[in-house]
């Protein structure tokens, strides 16, 4: 693959991500209710509150002063203090929900792409039969469905109807393990529900496009010339159809990602799960602004990078786009 | 060729997966004889474990368990041993006698140094150019007890002197801080990052935000004997009831603060599941009210119209509200009728007063009342004002609780029959709160609204609330109604220093009668705090206070010390505990002696609960299986293109 569109494709990703560390300074900056209010104090003298707005710096002009300091100290790897955590850096409360969301939505992903893609296919190919019915059905309706209903239906049937899996949390709380395989299974069996709800979602979406893309590949001259030739009809779905069907769904992975963490805040929050969604959810209410400016650059890049990736794997997939 | 690839990648997926297996972390240490865990639950999210940082109500309640306040909460609010174990009081000058055994719980000795040190770095900031400790919550309580000297004569002995004679001191927040662990940290900004030492019967070990916070046992919490029952205890935070009330139903916690009214209702049916509803206690020191914006015509800003600076107006709309019908409909028979801005609940009904003329629910009379008034209705049916415009009040609810918002509908509806227009606006709490502001007040607001309906809570004296009514709020910013009255001014100044507890009474009467007859307030109702709890892990549930009320997130955290280990019968009748009926304190005395709980030793650190290291190991694994995909993807076309 040519290392120019290589060059060009990260030299985008560059540019789109300064530009949102400026919207997200803006952005921020620009909605009604400033911190010092969040301070329910109704003693808080005025010098008080001018005491806090200068040690914010948000008495100075947002322009050049609170911007250049933004720029600065975010370059520094210095995302501030958080204003609801009274005392806390940004990095450390961020730091401590990261990892439960990569796990979910990062499992989520795997498993839906593995699951959607095979019974997309399957479906698309043998169009008509009980498994295209049947997986179409359901996919459409998981794929309708919003996330948190999704995972309400399996929280209300499933952990407190039933009581096959816990109701919130990552781990049970005051729990003692006695080995490393106890807490693991613990977590997995925590990780279940919230895990189904986000792959199930998925999976619709995913099967869907597949099989269309697959129906519509089916169509195509090379495919009716393999089979001529005498190929298996599973090698010619898994050497012909699917790489071919795959690009739209290649780039539908990357674009999704963004959407995904829509969906993290729904999901995270019907399942208690302490991940970035519910940290965004909180730090919205509480008005922190370093938290929020600092969890949305994180998206920001990550759905950039995928964005990337996503291209760079459809480069090697579709050596046509490759100019 | 591809095959050799092939065979490389396996080999290198094998050799990752093997070193991830032998990076994981050794075997946690096999945990002793499992320690008890009592798990609450809450809705409110901790913000901050610097007692001097916090704002919320969990974030007190933490802080009660973390250290003791220099006079402490007993379970009917009364003051009992705190940091200081007994005092007495001559005059202006208070003498703490401190125990010589008391020990942080990190084993240094506990002395009145500790004691000194916290109040009077207290002191010294409030006279320095910042004014206020931390949120400036607790150090106002110094204030309140006109506090202005404190020294330390002998390790065991605190020696408070005040302006004037008065017991405010015994009515504190003000928890006491080690000395060789703060002397280095700036108390208005430090984290106080766990582990916690303080002299609180349970110490924080663990803080995961918007999570849980952890805190074990303190050996050296000079608390009640026998121990109390359990070794940990762990508050979790959850993001809204229906989550808090599945884990309770599951058994997932053993205590639910707050439950809605339909959640309160279903759990009534619930097998070990004790409902309590409390009109004496918590949330119920508060009060859920509709205020007028009365202030002075503002420039682009203010009330639409001067009817709302009209008493007679305000009077008359009084009558057009049926209270009973909101606590009824919108809080599910949860909660009491409201009158004056002193709630019963508030130390045992001692200050709240029953207004002799209260008004009742009849449209009629108000709209002779606005008649009288001089409000006439014009030919469309619509009240005009004395300027001669159709009145229309732009009425602002916050989006917090569907509580303010269902009694806007009822309201409006009821006011647009005797011909007052209203037109109601949710809006985002914070965004309500900077709508209140009087150009008075810094930073300046337009206060462009005529009525809000919201709620204030009160603390164990009256104070707090009797102050959001003064002149002098306006100016801080704390006033919603904008009511000034030279005479509450002046009863409000004369109660803050009255010792005489019947002569205070007869000023705060007077104060809530002026304030019911002026009407810039009408208070609605005074929501009932509603709680639940199991009883298949943990007996001796206490009440604080004992008749009506509730085990935690009372005044202080003495119902910690109270429970013990579940009890044969099943007291669901028996303990819950209605407003009316009187709860038999008695029954948590015999149970704590009769049961032979186990004192395990505390939970040194395990593997519970941190996990970081897990989840670290899972996460990078995942992302390996990725980056394979990924990479294992862009293989297969070239591949299946060889294959031909």
């Amino acid at each position: 693959m040519g290392s120019r569109y290589l060059l060009r494709r990260i030299l985008q990703a560059m540019l789109t991500i300064a530009g949102i560390v400026v919207l997200n300074f803006i952005l921020f900056r620009a909605m009604p209710g400033s911190p010092e209010r969040m301070s329910h104090n109704p003693n808080q003298s005025a010098a008080a509150r001018a005491d806090l707005r200068a040690r914010w710096g948000l008495d100075q002009p947002l322009f050049p002063d609170q911007f250049a300091r933004y720029i600065s100290t975010t370059l520094q790897g210095d995302l501030g203090q958080s204003y609801k955590y009274k005392g806390q850096d940004v990095t450390e409360v961020i730091a401590n929900r990261v990892w439960p969301t990569i796990i979910l939505f990062g499992l989520g992903e795997l498993i839906a792409i593995a699951v959607g893609l095979v019974l997309g296919a399957y479906s698309g190919w043998k169009r008509g039969g009980v498994v295209d019915y049947a997986g179409n059905g359901a996919s459409l309706i998981l794929y309708s469905m919003p996330y948190f209903l999704l995972g309400m239906i399996l929280l209300v049937i499933f952990a407190t109807a039933l009581g096959w899996f816990p109701t919130a949390g990552m781990f049970t709380l005051g729990e003692t393990y006695s080995s490393f395989s106890d807490q693991l299974l613990d977590f997995a069996h925590h990780l279940v529900l919230p895990l189904a709800a986000v792959s199930l979602g998925l999976i619709g979406q995913y099967s869907i496009l597949m099989r269309s893309s697959v129906i519509e590949t089916r169509s195509e001259d090379y495919i009716t010339t393999a089979t001529a030739k005498g190929l298996s009809e599973s090698r010619v779905l898994r050497g012909h159809a699917v790489p071919n069907a795959l690009l739209p769904t290649v780039s539908l992975i990357g674009i999704n990602l963004g959407f995904i963490i829509a969906g993290a805040i729904t999901v995270e929050v019907v399942f208690s799960w302490p991940g970035l969604g519910t940290l965004t959810q909180e730090a919205l209410e509480a008005r922190d602004y370093p938290v929020l400016q600092a969890i949305f650059l994180i998206l920001a890049v990550t759905v950039v990078f995928a964005n990337l990736v996503a291209d760079i794997v459809y480069g090697r997939l579709d050596p046509r786009v490759r100019t | 060729m591809r095959s050799p690839v092939r065979r490389r990648l396996t080999r290198v997926l094998v050799a990752l997966g093997l070193i991830s297996l032998i990076a994981l972390p050794a075997a946690a240490p096999v945990g002793a004889a499992d320690p008890v865990v009592l798990r609450v639950g809450t809705v409110q999210d901790l913000d901050a474990m610097n007692p001097y940082l916090t704002e919320y109500y969990v974030g007190w309640e933490v802080f009660g368990l973390n250290y003791q306040g220099l006079v402490d909460f007993g379970l009917n609010a009364e003051p009992i041993g705190g940091f200081a174990k007994s005092w007495t009081q001559d005059g202006n000058t208070w003498t703490f006698k401190i125990d010589p055994d008391l020990k942080w719980s990190d084993g240094t000795p506990a002395t009145s140094e500790d004691a000194r040190w916290t109040l009077q770095k207290l002191l010294d900031i409030q006279k320095g150019d910042r004014g206020y400790v931390g949120v400036g919550y607790l150090d106002l309580y110094l204030t309140y007890a006109a506090v202005n000297s404190v020294s330390a004569p002998d390790p065991q002995t605190l020696v408070l002197t005040t302006d004037y004679p008065n017991t405010q001191i015994l009515t504190s927040y003000l928890p006491i801080l080690p000395k060789h662990i703060w002397e280095k940290r700036d108390i208005n900004t430090d984290a106080n990052k766990v582990p916690v030492v303080g002299t609180g019967p349970y110490q924080a070990v663990e803080w995961k935000t918007g999570e849980y916070v952890r805190m074990v046992r303190n050996p050296n919490y000079q608390g009640p004997t026998p121990k109390s029952y359990q070794d940990e205890t762990f508050i979790q935070f959850f993001k809204d009831e229906g989550a808090m009330t599945e884990a309770l139903k599951a058994g997932d916690i053993d205590y639910a603060r707050n439950v809605t009214s339909d959640q309160f209702d279903s759990l009534k049916s619930q097998p070990n599941v004790v409902v309590a509803e409390s009109t004496v206690a918590a949330e119920a020191n508060a009060f859920t009210h509709l205020v007028f914006n009365t202030h002075a015509p503002i420039k682009d800003g203010g009330s639409s119209t001067s009817a709302v600076r009209d008493v007679a107006f305000r009077d008359a709309l009084g009558y057009a509200i049926d209270k009973p019908a909101l606590v009824d409909k919108v809080l599910g028979g949860h909660g009491v009728v409201g009158s004056t801005i002193i709630p019963p609940a508030m130390s045992g009904g001692l200050w709240h007063l029953d207004p002799p003329n209260v008004r009742t629910f009849d449209l009629d009379v108000a709209r002779q009342k606005l008649d009288a008034a001089g409000y006439k209705l014009d030919a469309s049916g619509k009240r005009l004002d004395h300027e001669g415009k159709p009145i229309n009040l732009k009425m602002v609810v916050p989006s917090s609780s569907t509580t303010y918002s269902q009694s806007a509908e009822f309201i409006s509806a009821w006011w647009k029959e005797i011909g007052v227009g209203v037109t109601v606006q949710s809006l985002d709490p914070d965004a309500v709160s900077a709508l209140q502001k009087p150009p008075e007040a810094d930073p300046p607001g337009k206060a462009s609204y005529d009525v809000v309906i919201w709620n204030w809570a009160g603390d164990v004296d009256p104070n707090s609330l009797l102050k959001n009514a003064t002149t002098d709020a306006i100016k801080s910013g704390s006033s919603d109604s904008f009511y000034s009255n030279p005479r509450y001014d002046e009863l409000f100044a004369l109660q803050g220093k009255e010792n005489d507890q019947a002569k205070r009474k007869t000023e705060i009467d007077e104060m809530q009668q002026l304030l019911y007859d002026d009407a810039p307030y009408h208070v609605l109702f005074y929501d009932a705090a509603l709680s639940a709890w199991r009883t298949d892990k943990f007996g001796g549930w206490p009440l604080s206070p004992e008749t009506g009320g509730l085990p935690f997130f009372a005044y202080g955290t003495a119902g910690y010390d109270y429970l013990t280990a579940p009890q044969a019968a099943a007291p669901s009748a028996a303990a819950s505990a209605a407003a009316s009926a009187a709860a038999s304190p008695g029954s948590s005395e015999a149970a704590v002696v009769a049961t032979a709980a186990p004192s395990a030793p505390p939970a040194s650190s395990s593997t519970s609960g941190s996990g970081n290291s897990l989840l670290l190991v899972v996460g990078i694994i995942l992302v390996i299986v990725a980056v394979v995909a990924v990479v294992g993807l862009s293989r297969r076309r070239s591949a299946a293109g060889e294959e031909e």
